[in-house]
């Protein structure tokens, strides 16, 4: 089963930040998708370094995506290079 | 892909959750305690029961909501795991029982007891620093919130050492000088010394973060920064014995204040947070209330307005204007998140949990925000006149508003049991 990137950014609209309310996508955090057969990897960032949710945020992504139908493998890599400012939300996922 | 740093989580939100809660009880007292004491508030300021007040507020309430939130943000606003979480619970401890027992002694007027309670009081302020010392060891990022904390703790040693100081000589007498100059540098160290940096260098931090706004240009953090560092040392030399210092002082604080000001000003105006909540719009009105209390702190240091009346009503704006308002918004903001982050968050991902807005009740918070923004600025009125009927009224409306943020509290703590984590409306996968 072939995994597309629309399904990986769909899963991802479902992870919240909990304090905004607002999605991982919608707040500009997912700074990239690469898909590899199976296997995903997500690059994102936190509005904040030191975020409270830095384990959290990163395992709810992680298993958002692994419910796509297909998906085996999903990374998770955090990143905070380029830092992230307001400016990113709304630009969805990086390509 | 760029491997993350070490980013690290807070301690268990219980322990500022601890700290925060018996903040909020002294408010609650505190609020209700105004009206009991209207006819005091209507006299002299300098009264045994009135200092039991304002210790109740600067001590109970202020500097032990400092003191919780900065458990949860240090971690945040300075990238450092804290030291000993063992020893801020022994802390917490040590600092209530001082505190109740040098607001009781104060109130009483048992000076001795008054004296032994700041020895306490002392103790606990120095496992706290000794706590954010070890927790700060070898840190490097001197950015301005570094800074600003750096100088807020400076200032808290400072003023708990001058106020054991001051209980000391109730029993032993040995300052030299007149008692209210040395009363009036003990209030502002507090105030200018401890907890304006505190907030300048959070909220620089933090609201950005909260309202997803800009940040704006670093000359109005130089400002906030040196208008402190060279105007509290001048304010409390002029009110001490060089009265030179006094104006140039209080120029040079009002200037960072109003830096400040503008700062926030423009991170709200460049927001791009869809709506704001109950807890950054009583930050923000707690912004508003700088200004006026600017106005009467440099004319009280120029000498345009004196008396005590002008100098109640002067605390009434920036205690319980500015600073309550500004910790009644950020509870607000870290209550909720500590509660969903300890009873929540292990689920999130596994099942569908409610998000922080939830867990906040708004027709209560605005209830709240009317009433005690309301009642600062009836309080501040009524005490500038100095009318018993004023200041009972406007009391009378502060204890509602805290009440209804106690409720609030309650409400959102009442989810760290089972028994009322209900299946929400709204959930974060």
């Amino acid at each position: 089963m072939t995994v597309s990137r629309e399904q990986v950014t769909e899963a991802l609209r479902e992870v919240f930040d909990p304090e905004l309310g607002l999605s991982v996508v919608d707040l500009g955090l997912i700074y990239g998708v690469e898909i590899d057969a199976d296997r995903v990897r997500v690059e994102m960032t936190l509005t904040t370094q030191g975020c409270p949710l830095h384990d959290s945020m990163t395992e709810w992504v992680r298993q958002a995506v692994g419910k796509v139908p297909g998906v085996v493998d999903v990374a998770v890599a955090l990143t905070f290079e380029p830092p992230w400012t307001p400016d990113r939300m709304g630009q969805g996922v990086q390509p | 892909m760029a491997s993350p740093p070490a980013a690290r989580s807070g301690p268990s939100p219980l322990v500022p959750l601890g700290y925060l809660t018996c903040a909020a009880v002294a408010f609650v007292t505190a609020a209700m305690g105004i009206g009991w004491l209207a006819p005091d508030l209507a006299g002299h300021y300098y009264h045994p029961r009135l200092l039991a007040l304002t210790h109740t507020v600067t001590l109970g309430w202020i500097t032990l909501a400092i003191m919780g939130a900065s458990y949860q943000l240090i971690p945040i606003v300075l990238e450092r795991p804290v030291w000993s979480e063992r020893l801020a619970r022994w802390q917490l401890g040590i600092l209530v029982v001082a505190v109740a027992g040098m607001v009781a002694h104060f109130y009483f007027g048992t000076w001795p007891g008054l004296a032994a309670a700041a020895g306490l009081l002392t103790v606990g302020v120095g496992l706290h620093l000794l706590n954010v010392g070890q927790s700060l060891r070898g840190f490097t990022r001197w950015t301005f919130t570094a800074r600003m904390v750096m100088l807020g703790y400076s200032g808290l040693a400072l003023t708990t050492l001058f106020g054991l100081a001051l209980a000391t000589n109730r029993v032993f007498p040995f300052l030299p000088g007149e008692l209210f100059p040395t009363l009036h540098a003990h209030v502002h160290l507090a105030l200018l010394g401890w907890i304006t940096p505190m907030i300048f260098g959070v909220a620089a931090r933090v609201y950005p973060m909260f309202l997803l706004g800009p940040v704006p240009g670093r000359w109005s953090c130089r400002l906030q920064l040196w208008g402190l560092v060279l105007g509290v040392p001048s304010v409390l030399l002029g009110l001490i014995g060089a009265p030179a210092f006094l104006v140039p002082g209080a120029l040079a604080v009002a200037t960072a204040a109003g830096s400040h000001a503008w700062w926030v000003l423009e991170v709200a105006r460049g927001r791009r947070r869809p709506a704001l909540d109950w807890g950054l719009r009583f930050t923000l009105t707690a912004t508003v209330f700088i200004l006026p209390a600017a106005i009467l702190g440099l004319s009280l240091a120029a000498d345009l307005l004196s008396g005590p009346r002008v100098a109640l009503a002067y605390a009434v704006l920036v205690i319980g204007g500015w600073v309550s308002l500004t910790i009644v918004g950020m509870m607000l903001k870290i209550v909720p998140f500590l509660v969903w982050y300890r009873a929540f968050s292990p689920r999130a991902g596994r099942e569908r949990v409610p998000t922080l807005a939830d867990l906040s009740w708004p027709w209560v918070e605005g209830t709240a925000y009317a009433l005690l923004t309301g009642g600062v600025g009836l309080l501040g009125a009524a005490a500038l006149l100095g009318d018993v009927a004023a200041i009972h009224a406007g009391a009378a409306v502060l204890a509602l508003g805290a009440l209804a943020f106690a409720l609030v509290l309650i409400r959102i703590l009442g989810h760290l049991s089972p028994r009322f984590q209900k299946t929400p409306a709204a959930l974060v996968v």
